[in-house]
């Protein structure tokens, strides 16, 4: 009586046949809004550093190489893919492409880097006037960023993130009584 | 001839070991309804392994010679047993008390590896192996000694066919359900590959072996498969044998073939038991194969 | 003879290497993953390839997770244990180079912190096809797809002058007001 159970149980297996997929051999495209590797457009791009501000494993580094030019370094082999810095770019400069065939020897292989020309605004080509203060600049750190490319790693520094102003705000601020208040 | 015939033994079981495994592998994929390795994948294992640099981790002499042993035990078993029916130069002076003893020391060799390795999961393995051995080496003897208690002769060449080919009687049928019962634990093949639990135990008593001693190891594993296979057909099918010496070799091969499906098909579709439950399975066929043997002695 | 075995050994070698799994303080995501990789849907054996408990059976580690501190000398004992030739695979961005936590309190790194890396797998966690991917490219059956991007806005504001002076021509009534 299990020797019927079990000649039952072998038919049931080989009814689906093979079922491996060929894969190496033949592509296989990723599910829909699949988040594989950000992809930079440098045309779009206006150099604000908010994805680099916000990355979670800090893999985005930007650094001023001089008044003009500003580096953006995506270095990939810490990226978890998230897709937080395609959320956040105001210029919709970055997009999760659906690339997951990243395996490679080399951790510089998933790099990508831009260099960026910040003396003129990205969409109208116009040179900007770095004494009155822009939105940008009112947005962005006090002086340069520079993180070290070198060894890829964010140099922080904590002290040159808030405006004077805005500092002082803070010691009087309230927190509202009532919801809307 | 009779020169040759071991010769010819040794050959056929070296080159063809690792395509029963192949065979094997591959069936337990198709039943996982999965593509499998290429038929030829075991013998690509051996080779990679013995590429590989061998750490003797234990750093005694027993460690070495284990595997030695275990290889050069089952190699003599098979320049001994008459292969197609036709008897080589031993096998009229051997007798099957040397072959038990043969398989009994390949065993002991697995032992002496396990042990010298100084690991706690070869100390399990190798206690788990011995209790296997005790259960399953009666069985082994029994199905020997059917013929012998016929024919009153324990050479090799008299015990077998006699078994089947004489006196076919209801004792020689009841040895070939209690062995087909028993042939996974020979084999070492689930549901009773509890020496060598892949996931509990990992591989128990060959933990510590690497390179080219666990090529030997493999090696003597896959020819006393085939050698389980070979006493089946031989002991209780006695319709394949013409008398042509080739004829007979090619149609035991493919009757050994039709035995490696069906342990195929049993390993992959069962679980392991546990060694209590393994005893007193086996302990049940034990006293059936006591009972055919005392059967076999009345004549019957 | 010894020339012959150790031709053939090595031209086996990439037909049946045999894998052992390694988790060095990881998450479970890329465990499952490779786990997937095992199953019949994208099954792994057909290149040969076997999971093995043991790792003096093993040729390839399977590094999975950031290493943290107390698994970094087992980490380094264990690739100790597996018999030359061996390859170290790093999956996920965890061994990568560390993931979200490169430098947290009690992580050291990636894998390269303990045993040198031979191929990387990014994901978080890598698709069973990414693993399967990089595996393929080990053995030689696929090209490599990654490979560093440089781009450049512009090399001399030329563009944007150009730019502004066509602008300018457009609007020239404005200039001749203001003249």
């Amino acid at each position: 009586m299990w020797l019927t159970s079990k000649i039952k149980q072998i038919v049931l297996a080989l009814k689906p046949g093979t079922v491996t997929l060929k894969y190496p051999f033949e592509p296989r495209p990723a599910p829909k809004d699949f988040r594989g590797q950000p992809v930079w457009d440098h045309t779009k791009c206006i150099g604000c550093g908010g994805c680099a501000n916000h990355c979670p494993a800090r893999t985005i580094l930007m650094r001023d190489l001089c008044q003009d030019i500003r580096v953006l370094l995506y270095d990939g082999a810490r990226c978890t893919y998230c897709g937080r810095c395609a959320d956040l770019c105001p210029e919709k400069a970055i997009v999760m492409s659906s690339e997951y065939e990243l395996a490679t020897g080399d951790r510089n292989d998933v790099t990508q880097s831009i260099e960026l020309f910040m003396l003129t605004c990205n969409r109208c080509g116009r040179c900007y006037d770095m004494e009155i203060k822009n939105v940008i600049d009112k947005l962005d750190l006090r002086g340069y960023r520079y993180d070290s490319l070198e060894t890829r790693t964010v140099l922080r520094r904590t002290t040159d993130r808030m405006a004077p102003e805005i500092l002082d705000e803070t010691g009087t601020f309230h927190r509202p009584e009532k919801i809307g208040g | 001839m009779p020169y040759i015939t071991p010769i010819i033994n040794v050959v056929l079981f070296l080159l063809l070991a690792p395509l029963f495994e192949g065979v094997l592998r591959k069936l337990t994929a198709k039943v996982q309804s999965r593509q499998g390795p290429p038929l030829t994948q075991p013998y690509y294992d051996l080779l990679k392994l013995l590429g590989k640099e061998s750490l003797n981790s234990a750093g005694t002499w027993p460690f070495k010679f284990a595997p030695l042993l275990a290889f050069a035990t089952i190699l003599t078993v098979a320049a001994v047993i008459p292969f197609g029916g036709r008897a080589g130069i031993f096998a009229g002076r051997m007798d099957a008390i040397l072959v038990i003893y043969l398989l009994t020391l390949g065993g002991v060799a697995v032992l002496i590896g396990a042990l010298a390795g100084r690991n706690t999961f070869g100390l399990i393995g190798a206690s788990r192996e011995m209790a296997t051995m005790i259960m399953v080496e009666p069985l082994l003897a029994m199905t020997l000694i059917l013929g012998a208690v016929k024919i009153k002769s324990l050479t090799l060449v008299a015990a077998m066919p006699s078994a089947g080919g004489a006196s076919y009687g209801f004792s020689t049928v009841l040895m070939l359900v209690v062995y087909l019962l028993a042939l996974q634990a020979f084999v070492a093949r689930q549901p009773f590959d509890i020496a060598e639990a892949e996931v509990e135990l990992l591989e128990g008593p060959f933990i510590e072996y690497s390179g080219p001693n666990y090529a030997l190891f493999k090696y003597a594993m896959m020819l006393k498969q085939m050698f389980y296979a070979w006493l089946f057909v031989s002991v209780f099918l006695p319709v394949l044998r013409t008398g042509i010496y080739p004829l007979d070799i090619v149609l035991q091969l493919l009757a050994m073939l039709v035995v490696f499906l069906l342990i195929g098909l049993v390993g992959s579709t069962n679980p392991r038991m546990r060694i209590d439950q393994a005893v007193r399975y086996y302990a049940v066929l034990i006293v059936v194969g006591l009972l055919a043997v005392g059967l076999g002695v009345q004549g019957i | 003879m010894a020339a012959l075995f150790s031709k053939l050994a090595t031209k086996a070698f990439p037909k049946s290497l045999w894998v052992y799994h390694c988790n060095s303080g990881a998450c479970n995501g890329c465990d499952i993953e490779i786990l997937n990789v095992l199953t019949p849907y994208y099954d792994i054996e057909r290149f040969g390839m076997k999971l093995v408990g043991s790792p003096r059976h093993a040729d390839v580690m399977l590094l999975s997770g950031a290493v943290t501190r107390p698994t970094l000398p087992l980490v380094k004992r264990a690739f100790e244990a597996i018999p030359s030739p061996k390859l170290v695979f790093g999956i996920g961005s965890c061994a990568a180079g560390g993931g979200c936590w490169f430098d947290t309190y009690n992580v050291m790194g990636g894998g390269a912190t303990a045993v040198p890396v031979d191929y990387l797998i990014p994901g978080c966690p890598p698709r069973p096809e990414a693993i399967i991917y990089g595996v393929a490219l080990a053995l030689g059956l696929v090209d490599k797809k990654a490979a560093p991007i440089e781009l450049k806005q512009v090399e001399f504001p030329i563009d944007a002058y150009l730019r502004n002076k066509a602008w300018e021509e457009r609007n020239v009534i404005y200039r001749l007001i203001k003249d």
